[in-house]
């Protein structure tokens, strides 16, 4: 036992470090989810219900957002599906720094760790995840560990980013050309030049807000010459993006899912690529003002980025030709991966069709900073992301674990969750348009969204509902799941038809060889 | 300072539409009125970008789902047909992008041209209050009244952390902050009470930094304005002998 | 579907099987059977939680110095102790071999932290009513051009080394390593020195918005100066007993050129604007 347990603490194996990172995510999403609850208690009624301290509300709501976003899905995507999959689908036996990949998912966890001594520490954070100065400089909370916080991250995933891309550029099997990449490949390698650029940024932000706070500077204090304006720009400069980094590896892995249970090639491979992530990745860093559109910049500033925003469509619109186009004349069998990503394409869908209005202007005067933003963002993030890594659990779990999980659990637990985010994140958008702001602990000007926020909580229950039962069916699958083979799913990817379930250190028992011609996707052409 | 002016005045406007609804002489357009008639069309519009999508996925998931055949028969795409169904969509995702953003800004327009005779409050926010000073000195706390009939303009800062100015019914909000001075005008047509609320995170009490914008009737309104006016000025007074 | 699966499965197994059989000759040694480890990584991480997140919180937030020098008590040596197992257990490695290619990124993502900073300065700069704002002092203008002197002249050493290294003289590789070294020691303390003359003459970094850019850059500059003085100690050390890496070396006189032209910038931006 002591044995096994060093071989994981000190473990540089990248399918190790990938599953010490799911672990790690998981648990700041149910953690992260616990305070959501409180918060969707506290909602209920107008008026207190379970404290009457706004205080307590403010750093639950602090927690969710920090650890869903910064804790949850860009490790769970840039750290655990990457660490677990690159290096099988490029048929590499790792990565190519296993320390450096150890050290980020180690700086990960202490992030974690930071993350959590909020519930232990007097005064606690209370600033957002957004940390706008000069409330994050002048709150009795603990704006250092914000700042600590973001920083370990942001650090880890520069490494992890320096050692994805050596990686895919330096470790690709002997033959394996860019246009046979998996998609997910791609996407990843997107999402990490987009980390390496605007990481840095962030950093040094919320390093400059520590100064301000802490060490007296004067960058965001307009007193003493400074501009609060400069922190939100840099804040968005690198949080827009960041949405990005968690779109693309989503609908990355989404794509593997359908193809494999469609038994499809990927419709139209090289629009996907260069066309939607290539977009993606050169309009990503010219969006960010649609953060501010209330906040007082230059006019020219605000619809200039406005018809930017909106040209996102077009990139993202392809990416959704390609998801849809592999459906076509397919095999498509329903297994629970499968479900999840097709509630990817449909929450996606109605997500990013929802930022739309935030990104016009004149619409988002209304709606900036209301509830209709959260059902925004949830739709697109908190619940397509979190299908896509929900499904890529599922996808993945025979390979992981050498064992299946229950189909039948599968799809109640989907179902579940399918339902609840619907009865939680509608309501949510409905109230927003009623004018219902965000991060208010109390509504008492809003009456009329009193029955929404009902019904939010009770979704929020039903999700629960589904979380547990999907959690129950992991932890039962790990255990005592049947034996799964090396390829339950029929896919023509390496990590199913040239390793075996789980995979030996090392990867491949015969380092794979390609035959030319050879694609990820090459279905319908063997028969 | 920066002063109030439309910044938009100096961008070519030739790019797209041109016969847009700029506030001047004549009828004073209502941004309120202008969001409602954008809000509508713009959920036409993505609820049918939505609906094709979803109907496409949905007959795709329907007719394609596993049968007789193990394995899909995607047919191979030439090459013109993989650069059509790159550009054609495209262009077309472009088209509908460039259509809102012109109606946009239109609408951009609108909320950004403060129509001539407004009235014009300062604001100093500070956490957790609204206080409005009028041009006669009057002052009040998380009340703002303003005549029917006549557009109002705001010029607000923050003597403390970041807050947002947000007059739901009228669809309009605008941060204050400090160090900085932003406006934001809207147009009261009817007498009657409407809900001013805080919607940027500003601490422990942000749910509650609220207040009412009252609207009266013209002469009601006059008759308040001198009163406060006149009992400001004696404030000042009072408050100078006391120097 | 599960015949298909069961059918690739069959065949997947018999080719594993035939493979392990023919491996048992030559890819024994390429694939290692065993879970590779190492414990630096963990250990570096630890140390940085404690030294500094906790050090800074229980001095800066928590006003508990004595809490914060324990904990940087505690965390320094396992950073130190980290990075010398984790030299020693890398020198040996393949993995080294692709750092050069690695160092690019790591360079961009480095100075987007730079462009950060110039851009935050700009903003207040050309915003600001009058400039240098008040309470600004005199900056020495002699003692940046010695230091500029001195750091480009450290990036001509580091690739004298590197030439030397590659045509196999070692003891002169040693020899512009250690004048590298010597020169970027020298530019680290003149900076220190700048500093406390600064603050001695009541420029510090509350002062005004200048005071906030001016320390705020030369710092983040002189830290990466002592993190590349850092990788050469890990260089010359090894190196001192007959062992070095190549690609390692490539890779530190990248990031330490990199430093350099970061430093061209601060000069004119910083002391010379
Ligand atoms: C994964 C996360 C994610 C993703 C992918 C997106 C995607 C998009 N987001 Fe969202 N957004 C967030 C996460 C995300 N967002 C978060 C977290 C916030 C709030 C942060 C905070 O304040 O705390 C936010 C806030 C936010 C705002 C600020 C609102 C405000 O505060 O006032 C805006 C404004 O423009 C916006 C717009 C968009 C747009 C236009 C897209 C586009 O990328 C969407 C593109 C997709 C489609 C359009 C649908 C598919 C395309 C087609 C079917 C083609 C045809 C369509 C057309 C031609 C229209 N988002
Ligand atoms: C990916 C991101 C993500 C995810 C998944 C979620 C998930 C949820 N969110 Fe969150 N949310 C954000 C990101 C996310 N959110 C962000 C960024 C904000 C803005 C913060 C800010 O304003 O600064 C926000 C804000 C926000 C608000 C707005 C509060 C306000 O403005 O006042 C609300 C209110 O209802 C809410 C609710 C929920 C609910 C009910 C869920 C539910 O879906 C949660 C369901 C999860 C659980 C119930 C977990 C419990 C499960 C277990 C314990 C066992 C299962 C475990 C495993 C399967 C591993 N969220
Ligand atoms: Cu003031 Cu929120
Ligand atoms: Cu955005």
């Amino acid at each position: 036992m002591g044995a096994t347990l060093r071989s994981w603490l000190f473990t540089t194996d990248h399918k190790r470090v990938g599953i010490l990172y799911l672990i790690g995510s998981l648990a700041a999403f149910a953690i992260a989810g616990v305070m959501a609850m409180l918060m969707r208690i506290e909602l209920t009624n107008i008026g207190p219900d379970i404290t009457d301290n706004p205080q307590d509300y403010n750093v639950w709501l602090y927690f969710h957002g920090a650890a869903m976003i910064l804790g949850f899905q860009i490790p769970a995507l840039t750290g655990f599906l990457a660490n677990y999959c690159v290096p099988l689908m490029i048929g590499a036996r790792d990565v190519a720094f296993p320390r450096l990949n150890a050290l980020s998912v180690w700086l990960f966890w202490a992030g974690i760790v930071l993350a959590l001594a909020t519930f232990v520490i007097p005064d606690p954070p209370d600033v957002m995840w957004t940390g706008y100065p000069p409330y994050a400089t002048m709150t009795w909370g603990n704006t250092a560990f914000y700042s600590f916080t973001v920083l370990l991250l942001g650090f880890s995933s520069i490494l992890g980013g320096v050692n994805f891309l050596t990686t895919v550029a330096y470790m690709r099997a002997p033959g394996m050309g860019w246009n046979q990449l998996n998609v997910f490949v791609w996407s990843i390698v997107v999402a990490f030049i987009i980390q390496l650029i605007f990481v840095p940024v962030l950093g040094t932000a919320v390093t400059m807000l520590l100064f301000d706070k802490y060490l007296g500077t004067t960058f965001f204090q307009p007193a003493n010459g400074g501009d609060v304006l400069i922190y939100q720009n840099l804040f968005w400069f690198y949080s827009h993006p960041a949405v990005y980094v968690i779109l693309l590896p989503f609908l990355g892995i989404t794509y593997e899912i359908v193809a494999t249970f469609a038994r499809n090639r990927v419709f139209n491979y090289k629009m996907v690529v260069y066309g939607g992530f290539g977009g993606v990745l050169l309009l990503a860093g010219e969006v960010w003002v649609h953060h501010l559109y209330t906040a007082g910049v230059p006019d020219w500033l605000r619809v200039g980025q406005m018809v930017t925003t909106l040209l996102i469509s077009v990139p993202v619109g392809l990416l959704m030709i390609g998801l849809v186009g592999t459906l076509y004349r397919g095999s498509i069998e329903y297994r629970t991966p499968m479900l999840y990503a097709l509630g990817v394409l449909f929450f996606f869908l109605i997500g990013g069709l929802t930022g739309i209005p935030n990104a016009i202007a004149s619409l988002d005067l209304h709606l900036q900073d209301t509830y209709f933003i959260p059902g925004h963002f949830h739709y697109v993030m908190a619940v397509a992301g979190t299908f896509a890594i929900f499904g890529a659990v599922y996808y993945l779990f025979p390979k992981m674990t050498g064992r299946m999980y229950r189909e039948r659990t599968g799809k109640l637990g989907f179902w579940l969750t399918f339902i609840g985010m619907n009865l939680v994140f509608m309501p949510m958008m409905i109230a927003g348009i009623e004018g219902m702001p965000r991060r208010y602990y109390d509504y008492a000007q809003f009456p009329q969204v009193e029955g929404m926020q009902q019904l939010m909580t009770v979704g929020a229950f039903v999700i629960l509902a589904g979380a547990l039962v999907t959690l129950w069916n992991w932890l039962h699958g790990a255990l005592r799941g049947e034996p799964a083979p090396a390829n339950p799913w029929g896919s023509r990817s390496l990590e199913w038809t040239a390793a075996p379930s789980p995979p030996p250190p090392g990867n491949f028992p015969v380092p794979p060889r390609l035959e030319p011609g050879w694609s990820p996707y090459a279905y319908g052409e063997r028969a | 300072m920066p002063e109030v002016r439309s910044v938009l005045a100096a961008v070519p406007t030739g790019l797209l539409v041109a016969g847009a609804a700029v506030a001047g002489p004549g009828p004073i357009a209502d941004p309120a009125v202008g969001w409602d008639r954008l809000w509508e069309e713009m959920l036409i519009d993505i609820t049918v970008i939505g609906l094709v999508f979803a109907a496409v996925a949905a007959w795709f998931m329907w007719r394609y789902r596993r049968r007789d055949r193990a394995e899909g028969d995607p047919p191979r795409l030439s090459a013109t047909a993989a650069v059509g169904w790159a550009v054609i969509p495209a262009f077309v995702f472009m088209a509908d992008d460039f259509y809102l953003a012109a109606k946009g800004w239109e609408l951009w327009k609108v909320y950004r041209t403060v129509p001539e005779g407004a009235l014009e409050v300062r604001l100093d926010s500070a956490m957790w209050s609204w206080n409005y000073t009028y041009p006669n000195g009057a002052v009040t706390v998380n009340e703002l009244r303003v005549p029917a009939g006549r557009p109002v303009l705001l010029r607000m800062t923050s003597r403390d952390v970041v807050h947002s100015h947000f007059i739901p019914d009228f669809r309009v909000k605008e941060d204050s902050m400090p160090g900085r001075i932003t406006y934001l005008w809207f147009y009261p047509k009817e007498p009657g009470e409407h809900v001013v609320t805080c919607a940027e995170y500003c601490g422990l009490l942000h749910s509650r930094m609220a207040g009412k914008v009252i609207v009266m009737a013209p002469d009601a309104f006059e008759a308040w304005y001198r009163a406060a006016g006149q009992k400001a000025a004696a404030e000042a007074a009072s408050g100078g002998e006391e120097v | 579907m599960a015949q298909q699966g069961a059918e690739l499965d069959r065949e997947l197994g018999g080719r594993l099987a035939a493979a392990a059989h023919e491996g048992e000759g030559h890819a024994a040694g390429e694939h290692a059977h065993e879970w590779e480890t190492s414990p630096w990584p963990l250990t570096i991480s630890v140390g940085i939680l404690l030294a500094l997140p906790l050090a800074f919180a229980f001095r800066f937030v928590y006003g508990q110095p004595l809490l914060a020098v324990i904990m940087l008590g505690l965390g320094t040596p396992l950073i130190v102790a980290g990075v010398v197992g984790w030299v020693r257990e890398g020198l040996g490695a393949h993995e080294l071999g692709l750092s050069p290619a690695a160092m690019p990124w790591f360079i961009l993502a480095e100075a987007l932290i730079f462009l950060t900073l110039f851009a935050s300065y700009w903003v207040m700069r050309l915003g600001a009513p009058e400039w240098p704002p008040a309470g600004t002092v005199d900056l020495p203008r002699l003692v940046p051009l010695a230091m500029t002197a001195i750091l480009v002249s450290s990036s001509f050493t580091i690739h004298a080394a590197e030439a030397r290294l590659a045509e196999g003289r070692h003891g002169a590789f040693l020899r512009w390593l250690a004048l590298t070294m010597v020169l970027g020691t020298v530019f680290v303390l003149l900076s220190a020195f700048e500093w406390r003359e600064l603050i001695h003459e009541g420029f510090t970094p509350a002062t005004n918005a200048y005071s906030t850019a001016f320390f705020s850059i030369t710092g983040f500059h002189a830290a990466h100066v002592i993190v590349g003085l850092g990788a050469f100690v890990a260089l010359l050390l090894p190196a001192l007993r007959g062992r070095v890496s190549e690609p390692f070396v490539k890779s530190a006189s990248m990031y330490w050129h990199f430093v350099d032209v970061v430093w061209l910038f601060v000069v004119s931006q910083v002391y010379f604007w």
